[in-house]
């Protein structure tokens, strides 16, 4: 295609540079800002010379196996868990009006921040929690709440529940995804069909048709969601024990002493934590590898039927606990943040109360003024960029090479706890000492990802016979952008703004370390609040976190039809 | 053989309708290596009596009658257990299983080694031979319709239903294909029920022929 040479084209064409190096600048930057102390290279300190006492150090830890075995099977088997519960419901609801319905009661979960998410499975399983009161006195004899350690147990249970709940409708949405995609989707169900048409229990027919083909759809995201998962923090530091805790967490507090000698300590734990990611990736794939051998004869064995109506009742039953668990957790964090005086074993407060509320509406204006302010900034900064390198793809005829797209996906791979502590020396470095200014830097790097992840496909499948009706008709490329594709993609846009917002409001460890504790958002404040006195406030903190991304995602979806409302 | 010689798809006074608007009614059966060929343009609920035939007619249509199948009712029988197997246009061939995969998803359980030669010894009689470890996506269009027709033929259905199973080959391929097809549907002498857009497989298939037309007004001419 011939572009014109205007400001607009030139301002275009080079937007993917831009991208890239606003991703890769930052995590590789950040990255070498850990490896170089990890290895004894620390001149702030005086340590001058390359060594390896930060890691004699880190495994002299006490306890440093069991962090890294937490790390290590606290998000494999929630990822397994996860990845298992999806196919169950896939299997058992393929083709019912049910898998509808699944989606739409687990959609919103997605848009919840780990920490609210994690707040409100500690208020379910909390000692005094809303579950041991649901069965107390009449089933437990219990009058005092029980001796139990959830959440914070010692195996890591109360982690693994958290991070399943919080995996299993992304992957289940990802999985739907694929299988709405109109070419994928069709074939699928038509061979779906076809095994139906051999004499195939529907249940059967699912793991012997459709699952060896819709999971190498769904590898990358099950992937990110390991790496992801593997070294969280937030979920881990509000659900999980301290002595010791997840690695993550424990690089995040030996980063934050005040004992600067830590620091080495920390990068190398950095260190261990890509090397125990890259390990658990390894990990799934082997498994992917033996599955796959194992299965190989189970395909083509001819058997029709396995138990298909059993699985389907055990499926039933998950899914109805999943989905009691997660109605009764958001119930049971309303009640605490309007309760007053509310004993153990009632199941309900004895009286409700604004209080909660109106005082902690009262401090919050801050954190909500700072949270709004670097989520609306770092969005609008996504949205433009993304907008302009997806045009520079329509104007150059080519959509960005495999590499560029990989890069787009890299701060959601490598650990962000390794290359945000580099990141922050990075800052030092070049002497930014604007704190909004880092975090929206440090948040662009999560924003931007999902954000040209939600809008790269509608802008690519807008039809281009749009464009070249209104270039024959002499309008200027800029035109065309601003005044033709724009106001037709007003709806996909609205929603990844939405949805950039809410990846914003969750951030928490890219604020409280680019902000250098400085600044605080809803969800820095509702962590800290997470493991403190009151519970009553920390649930309002939670359910702001919560209200803010759907009151957003309410006003796209709202939006374009109070707009267009008078075309009929 | 006697089962086979007996075997028949009948159709007994079939009224399919949509929102109370009746579409078609057919009353037929259909004898072992015999193949009705069903006509018409789009609209006219080919489609949707297939989808009946087989057992997944969607929500809102309505049938009334029965269907039988070697004088056994099943009008009301899971899809999965009718014995009807399906050759559509596209191959569907899975992706994830060679050749000799495909076909031995179809087939019944039995001993490994039996399954397997009798596997080649298909292949070899439509002219694939040694093709058992090949993915069917490197086939030519041609080789993949007739792994899918082996595939079928090989689940020992016990009727037949084509949906437009040739309208994607080019017309060389396509006569050599089709003749194949119902070489085989005579061999096993399978009740077959065809759905076509087009003349010369209904006068190929060589059986009665049934033009639906949009207003539901049904002609029948041999």
């Amino acid at each position: 295609m011939i572009v014109a040479n205007t400001l607009f084209t030139r301002l275009v064409r080079n937007s993917p540079y831009l991208l890239i190096a606003l991703l890769v600048v930052p995590v590789l930057g950040g990255l070498l800002g850990v490896l170089l102390p990890a290895f004894g290279w620390f001149p702030a300190l005086g340590a001058n010379e390359f060594g390896l006492f930060g890691f004699i150090q880190l495994f002299n830890t006490p306890g440093i196996e069991r962090m890294v075995m937490l790390s290590f099977g606290t998000s494999l088997i929630s990822t397994l868990l996860a990845f298992v519960i999806t196919v169950l419901i896939l299997a058992s609801y393929f083709n019912s009006p049910w898998l509808k319905r699944i989606q739409r009661l687990l959609g919103p979960i997605l848009v919840i921040p780990h920490a609210a998410a994690a707040i409100a499975i500690g208020f379910l399983i909390t000692p005094s929690g809303f579950l041991s009161r649901l069965v107390s006195p009449w089933l437990s004899g219990w009058d005092v709440p029980p001796d139990w350690l959830f959440p914070h147990d010692p195996y890591g249970l109360s982690i693994i529940l958290g991070l399943t709940l919080k995996e299993l409708p992304f992957l289940l949405l990802i999985a739907l995804g694929v299988l709405a995609q109109p070419e994928i989707g069709k074939t699928l169900k038509a061979q779906h069909k076809v095994a139906s048409s051999l004499g195939y229990c529907p249940m059967t027919g699912f793991f012997k048709v459709i699952l060896p083909s819709l999971y190498g759809y769904m590898r990358l995201p099950i992937l990110a969601v390991l790496a992801y998962s593997s070294a969280s923090v937030e979920i881990p530091l509000i659900l999980g024990s301290n002595t010791p805790p997840t690695l993550a967490v424990a690089i995040m507090q030996w980063f934050s002493d005040v004992d600067l000698s830590l620091r080495i300590k920390a990068s190398s734990g950095a260190i261990l934590q890509i090397l125990i990611t890259l390990s658990l990736l390894g990990s799934w794939c082997l498994l992917e590898l033996l599955v796959k051998k194992c299965s190989a004869s189970f395909l083509v064995n001819g058997e029709r039927e396995y138990g298909g109506m059993l699985i389907q009742r055990v499926t039933h039953l998950i899914t109805t606990v999943m989905l009691s668990v997660i109605g009764l957790a958001l119930v049971a964090m309303v009640l605490w943040s309007f309760a007053g005086f509310w004993s153990f074993p009632d199941l309900l407060p004895q009286q409700l109360v604004t209080l909660h509320w109106s005082s902690a509406l009262l401090q919050m204006q801050t954190p909500l003024f700072n949270t709004l302010v670097i989520a609306i900034s770092t969005t609008l900064i996504a949205i433009a960029l993304t907008l302009f390198v997806l045009e520079a793809e329509q104007q150059n005829t080519k959509t960005i090479s495999a590499i560029s797209g990989f890069i787009i996906y890299l701060p959601l791979l490598i650990p962000s706890i390794a290359f945000l502590f580099g990141l922050v020396w990075l800052f030092e470095q070049v002497n930014s000492q604007h704190a909004y200014i880092n975090v929206v830097f440090s948040h662009l790097l999560f924003v931007l990802p999902y954000v040209f992840l939600s809008l790269a496909n509608s802008y690519r499948r807008l039809d281009p016979r749009f464009s070249t009706v209104a270039a024959s008709l002499g309008v200027p490329p800029s035109k065309i952008f601003w005044q033709l594709k724009l106001p037709l993609l007003l709806s996909p846009i609205l929603i990844a703004s939405a949805l950039g917002l809410a990846i914003s409001f969750s951030q928490y460890l890219p604020t409280l370390l680019s902000g250098a504790g400085r600044i605080n958002t809803i969800t820095t404040e509702a962590v800290t609040l997470a493991n403190g006195a009151s519970r009553r406030t920390s649930a309002v903190y939670a359910l702001m976190q919560m209200l803010l991304p759907a009151l957003f995602f309410i006003l796209a979806w709202a939006a374009p039809k109070l707009f267009f409302r008078n075309r009929g | 053989m006697k089962s086979q010689s007996m075997s028949s798809l009948k159709i007994d006074n079939l009224q399919l309708s949509q929102q109370g608007k009746l579409l078609l009614s057919l009353n037929e059966e259909v004898k072992g290596g015999e193949v009705l060929t069903i006509m018409g343009p789009s609209g006219s609920g080919k489609s949707t009596l297939l989808n009946w035939l087989v057992g997944m007619l969607p929500n809102d249509f309505y049938a009334n009658g029965e269907l039988y199948l070697n004088q056994q009712i099943i009008t009301n029988t899971a899809s999965h257990l009718r014995n009807i197997g399906l050759l559509y246009q596209d191959p569907l061939l899975f992706p994830h299983l060679t050749v000799e995969g495909n076909i031995a998803f179809a087939m019944p359980k039995g001993d490994k080694q039996t399954r397997k030669d009798e596997i080649s010894e298909a292949l070899n009689q439509v002219g694939l031979a040694g093709m058992e470890k090949r993915c069917p996506q490197n086939l030519s269009g041609g080789q993949q319709a007739r792994v899918a027709l082996l595939r079928v033929l090989l689940s020992k259905p016990k009727a037949i239903l084509l949906d437009e199973p040739f309208s994607k080959l080019d017309s060389q391929l396509r006569q050599e294909t089709r003749q194949l097809v119902f070489e085989q549907i005579q061999r096993y002498s399978l009740p077959a029920v065809m759905v076509t857009h087009d003349e010369s497989d209904a006068i190929a298939a060589q059986g009665k022929v049934i033009t639906l037309d949009a207003l539901s007004l049904n002609k029948a001419a041999s």
